[in-house]
């Protein structure tokens, strides 16, 4: 995208050509809204403390993982590989006890805004057909994650599948058996010591040491800084932003790093490059709550916008034992929005049709508890599946590279537009 | 076999068929007979090159052959010879010299110099490259023999002759029938092979083209104590036959059946396997068919004969003549039925001259039509205005849909032999769906899905039959390739569409099926009445073939699941005693308490009691007992329910042979000698 840089045109003559920017007031009067935004953010947050699982009582029964420390994990992988021991010399072989991450078996929970699951379980025996590989799979991963936990080294998921790739065949399977193993020692994935590359990255008013090196991301370039797989080693967040922007495109983020937008409204910008990876939601979750800042979002209006949304929100299936420590509540939907389309008059030639899968998608996210407790999203998702039409963040590019950072994004902020 | 109908006279279609192609150079009008045009358009008929011809007239020798028979309720006995005949013997045959090449250059095939230099260079090329490959020890392939220069010059001539066991001819009808294109019995409403009267004629007009001999025709019918004898070729011009001989012979034996004998150019090497495939499909749609087909030529090697046995006697039912639905008409056959009905009144030409309209119903179309119409009005009498007036009514009005009773399709059970004959599949699933109705037209799908079997390609096989006759040409874009390939999931019935060796037949039988196309080659994909129907059949037979292969991957578990769980035994108990293993450093290192029990068993690992090999032998006891236990539950589940016996046709001995017996209380074992 850097070669689309452009230069900046001097206040030009013909600014009224571009639609709405006679609107905009000044960026004072915008910084007015925001900081109030921000208040409004810090302050509440402080009296309330967060609700966890205990404190709600449910009729079911439900699981959640926690971080725990190293040794702990080492500790249960230990007692577990010592029960198998004593199944298989008394004769019994030997089986796993694996809580069941189908969708069947997970719940959300309204109050407190994400999916959890719920306590099935199922039974991994050694002596069957269907399970043996599994089985045997899964015993495989223990015996690594021990080995991590006694040299204390991270390793990514990759490098676990290329230590047996014989045995796991292919990568899904090993990261899949990881997942169950998170759930059967009942702590996170990151405490298993096991990351993901790098995928994230975050540019904008923000400085924080990672493994003790301190990093300001305002002087990261135009690429940002990568989002660090291992949270545990990320800390002492200072920041003097006022919100925190979630971009769901690589491209639009470049473009309001390259025009800082996060100089002319402090702002710390964030993207996972479409659909978000473990780091990226640990990051941000750490982001707000300690730096306690409101956060909006910028995605594309189509059904898979609104999912990376709840992603974010209320986390994503396969991951929904670990919900707890992956979302981040009260994201506010600030664009594109179908409602946008309209607003902004972008023109018929940027707006695509919807396919049949599309509409499906649309109509099945309508269903989902997280879009019905905010009527708002509601809306402007009927809205979307009435006129078929979507469109990505790119289309705003029709009235100039730079018209999402100059004119779109400080007027929804003036206006303050968000959901 | 086609009779000469005078009542069904060519004009009225040569007339709408031979005016559209036509565009006049000049302004003087031409008039061509239905012979001419399709002279012109032989490719409408399914003659487009002598190779295409030589099949199409195959296939309409013996669909004639078969329909004779069937009419007559007798099992067919179809003998089909090709006799190739070179061109040397050829013009001895017709009484010309045979001439040498003079000047080489004026032939097609001649190779100029140039071309001689390439040709030479490239073989060396192609030796040289061999020549290396022998060296290095790979593989020498077969070098391929120079294929002789095609085009032209590879057609030959054959002579094919077709004889059946069928009803045979009336000595008078036989020159109408074959010098008269577009003259036939099967016009009327019911499932037929043939529809327009133009199979054999066609393959004579070809004839003339080509070769310029005529046909002959030897017949006989029940009861006839000579047998007709006939050569004759067609006036193409007017339309006629123009007759050679035309005799009654003595009859030499007890015999009723045709025997058509015509010479044609075709060419055998590139519609072998066409022909071969239709007359194997031929055969798996009619198991009560005897087929003898022979391929004579000069060379032996080249030499084919195959013979499909009969596998039963139960033949489907001769198909009945019906009446039209009211919403299959148009203006012109409303006019045609009143020209030809024998009824007075409208009430009773209604009520007789059309399916589905009873007397009750006939009063109240009658009333629904208006003022002008009343129940004792002539049929004869009515205007053109009227007419247009009772289409218009047939086309609004509800009727009842047809009944698939005037169908005769194959039948599961013949179908079913058929594909068991044909290609020995390993499991075979027939089904047979209830007549559903397309434009008034009753139709009725029948599938069958077999899996393996001997020379079936890997993927999926279709075989497609309309009204019992196979389909073979334009596979791509029928109703049965596009459902077999794109809506059935395979699998979720447990089939790989890639590896397994699938056969899907599909047979569709109506009073009019709706091909696409001059050629009667396939069934188009747009009419959702017959994707629907294809679809369910072989969604049907897929069900009952899962069930199968569900007990087959069953029983194929058995047998492997001590390997597949013994597999596994060295990596599972390797992990685990890795951990033990680490864990008994700890332990001993006193890094780590243990409590007893956990201390006993780490204690055990330090002083190698328990290794690696203990794990797996304690594991490998289990993976026994259980392997053991599930066997014995398989054992009393499957005991009980065995497949469903089937009954096998034995096929009659003829003659007296000689035998011995060997008799046991159980038992007859006879031996032939």
């Amino acid at each position: 995208m850097a070669d689309k840089k452009k230069r900046r045109r001097p206040a030009d003559p013909d600014s009224d050509s571009i639609p709405f920017k006679s609107r905009l007031k000044p960026d004072s009067v915008i910084l007015q809204a925001l900081k109030a935004l921000a208040a409004a953010e810090s302050t509440p947050s402080a009296s309330t403390n967060p609700l966890t699982l205990a404190d709600l009582s449910l009729s079911q029964a439900c699981r959640e993982v926690s971080d725990l420390p190293l040794s702990s994990v080492q500790s249960t992988i230990e007692s577990l590989v010592l029960s198998l021991t004593h199944s298989i010399l008394s004769g019994q072989g030997l089986s796993f006890s694996v809580p069941s991450r189908s969708s069947a078996n997970q719940l959300y929970v309204p109050e407190l805004d994400r999916i959890v699951l719920k306590d099935k379980s199922s039974l991994r025996p050694y002596a069957n057909v269907s399970t043996v590989r599994k089985t045997t799979i899964t015993a495989r991963i223990l015996q690594l994650i021990h080995q991590l936990c006694l040299k204390n080294i991270h390793v990514t998921k990759r490098d676990l599948f290329y230590t047996d790739v014989k045995l796991f065949q292919d990568q899904t399977q090993s990261d899949a058996v990881l997942d169950d193993v998170s759930c059967i020692l009942g702590c996170t994935r990151s405490s298993l010591n096991v990351i993901a590359a790098e995928k994230g990255v975050v540019v904008g008013r923000l400085i924080f040491s990672d493994n003790g090196d301190l990093i300001d991301c305002t002087k990261m370039g135009m690429g940002g800084k990568a989002i660090p797989p291992n949270i545990d080693r990320v800390g002492d967040m200072q920041s003097d932003a006022l919100f925190i922007l979630l971009v769901e495109k690589d491209a639009a983020y470049i473009r309001l790093a390259e025009d800082r937008f996060y100089n002319r409204f402090p702002c710390i910008i964030i993207t996972a490059k479409g659909q978000p990876d473990v780091a990226t939601r640990l990051f941000l979750r750490k982001l707000k709550t300690e730096l306690k800042v409101p956060v909006l979002a910028l995605v594309d209006s189509d059904p898979y916008g609104l999912k990376i949304l709840s992603v974010y929100g209320c986390g994503s299936k396969n991951m929904s034992y670990d919900s707890a420590n992956l979302t981040t509540p009260d994201i506010k939907w600030l664009g594109i929005r179908p409602s946008d389309l309209d607003k902004y008059n972008i023109p018929e030639q940027c707006r695509l049709p919807m396919t049949e899968q599309d509409i499906k998608t649309g109509k099945d996210l309508l269903e989902e508890d997280f879009v019905k407790k905010n009527p708002g999203w509601v809306e402007e998702l009927n809205l979307m599946v009435k006129t078929k039409q979507k469109a990505e963040i790119q289309a705003l590019s029709s009235f100039g590279f730079q018209y999402l950072s100059e004119v779109y994004l400080p007027l929804k902020l003036q206006q303050e537009d968000w959901l | 076999m086609e009779i000469g109908e005078s009542s069904e006279s060519p004009e009225g279609k040569k007339k709408s068929k031979s005016k559209t192609p036509r565009k006049p150079k000049d302004s003087v009008l031409k008039q061509k007979s239905p012979a001419e045009f399709f002279a012109d358009n032989k490719n409408i008929a399914g003659f487009d090159n002598p190779g295409k011809c030589l099949y199409t007239t195959v296939r309409e020798l013996v669909e004639n052959a078969l329909d004779s028979a069937e009419s007559i309720s007798k099992l067919p006995i179809v003998e089909i010879t090709i006799e190739e005949i070179v061109r040397s013997k050829f013009n001895s045959m017709i009484g010309l010299a045979e001439h040498e090449r003079v000047d080489e250059e004026l032939y097609d095939d001649f190779e100029s110099a140039k071309a001689r230099e390439k040709r030479l260079a490239k073989e060396a090329r192609i030796q040289e490259i061999q020549a290396k490959n022998a060296n290095l020890g790979k593989k020498v392939k077969e070098p391929v023999a120079s294929k002789a220069m095609k085009g032209r010059g590879e057609t030959s001539y054959y002579r094919v002759t077709c004889k059946d066991n069928g009803k045979g001819m009336p000595h008078d009808d036989i020159p109408n029938m074959f010098g008269r294109v577009l003259s036939g019995t099967k016009y009327g409403l019911k499932q037929t092979r043939g529809k327009f009267g133009l199979g054999a004629k066609m393959a004579l007009i070809w004839s003339k083209m080509s070769t310029g001999l005529p046909i002959e025709i030897t017949s006989s019918m029940k009861g006839q104590n000579y047998t007709s004898f006939c050569r004759l070729d067609i006036d193409i011009h007017r339309n006629i036959p123009h007759i050679h001989v035309h005799e009654k012979q003595d009859k030499k034996e007890r015999w009723h059946g045709a025997e058509i004998q015509i010479v044609i150019e075709g060419n055998w090497t590139t519609y072998r396997s066409k022909i071969l495939h239709y007359m194997r499909q031929m055969a798996v749609i009619t198991p009560y068919a005897e087929f003898l087909f022979r391929f004579l030529s000069d060379a032996p090697d080249k030499n084919v004969t195959v013979k499909f046995a009969r596998r039963t006697d139960i033949m489907p039912p001769v198909p009945l003549e019906t009446k039209y639905h009211p919403s299959a008409v148009d203006l012109l056959l409303i006019k045609r039925l009143i020209a030809e009905t024998s009824k007075q009144n409208l009430l009773q030409f209604l009520q007789h001259e059309f399916v589905n309209i009873s007397k009750s119903h006939a009063e109240r179309l009658i009333g629904e039509m208006g003022p002008d119409f009343s129940h004792k009005m002539l049929v004869k009498s009515l205007t053109s205005q009227q007419i247009v007036r009772i289409h218009q009514l047939f086309r609004q009005a509800k009727f009842d849909d047809p009944s698939g009773d005037c169908l005769s399709p194959a039948g599961e059970y013949n179908l079913r032999l058929g594909i068991i004959k044909e290609l020995h599949p390993d499991m075979v699933a027939t089904y047979s769906g209830s007549a559903q109705v397309f434009e008034g037209h009753p139709f009725l799908v029948e599938a069958g899905v077999s899996v393996g079997g001997k020379d079936v390609k890997q993927g999926v096989n279709i075989f497609r039959f309309a009204n019992r006759i196979p389909l073979l040409f334009e596979q791509g874009a029928d109703v049965v390739t596009r459902t077999a390939l794109k809506r059935i999931n395979w699998n979720s019935y447990k089939i790989n569409q890639a590896q397994d060796k699938i056969g899907v037949f599909v047979s569709i039988v109506s009073t009019k099926i709706p091909f696409k196309g001059t050629g009667k080659e396939y069934i188009g994909d747009d009419i959702s009445e017959i994707a629907a129907a294809v679809k369910t059949s072989i969604q049907q037979c897929c069900t009952q073939l899962k069930s199968k292969i569900l007990k087959r991957i069953q029983a194929r578990e058995q047998q492997e699941r001590k390997r597949n769980l013994s597999k596994y035994i060295p990596n599972v108990t390797g992990a685990i005693y890795d951990v033990l293993k680490e864990m008994s450093h700890l332990h001993a290192s006193k890094r780590k308490r243990y409590t007893n029990e956990d201390a006993e068993v780490l204690n055990k690992v330090s002083n190698h009691i328990i290794t690696r090999e203990t794990l797996g032998e304690k594991l490998a006891q289990h993976v026994e007992q259980v392997d053991y236990e599930m066997a014995l539950e398989y054992a009393t589940q499957s005991g009980v329910n065995e497949e469903p016996r089937e009954n096998i046709y034995i096929q009659t001995l003829e003659g007296e042979s000689k035998f011995v017996d060997f008799q046991s209380p159980v038992f007859v074992f006879r031996l032939f000698q």
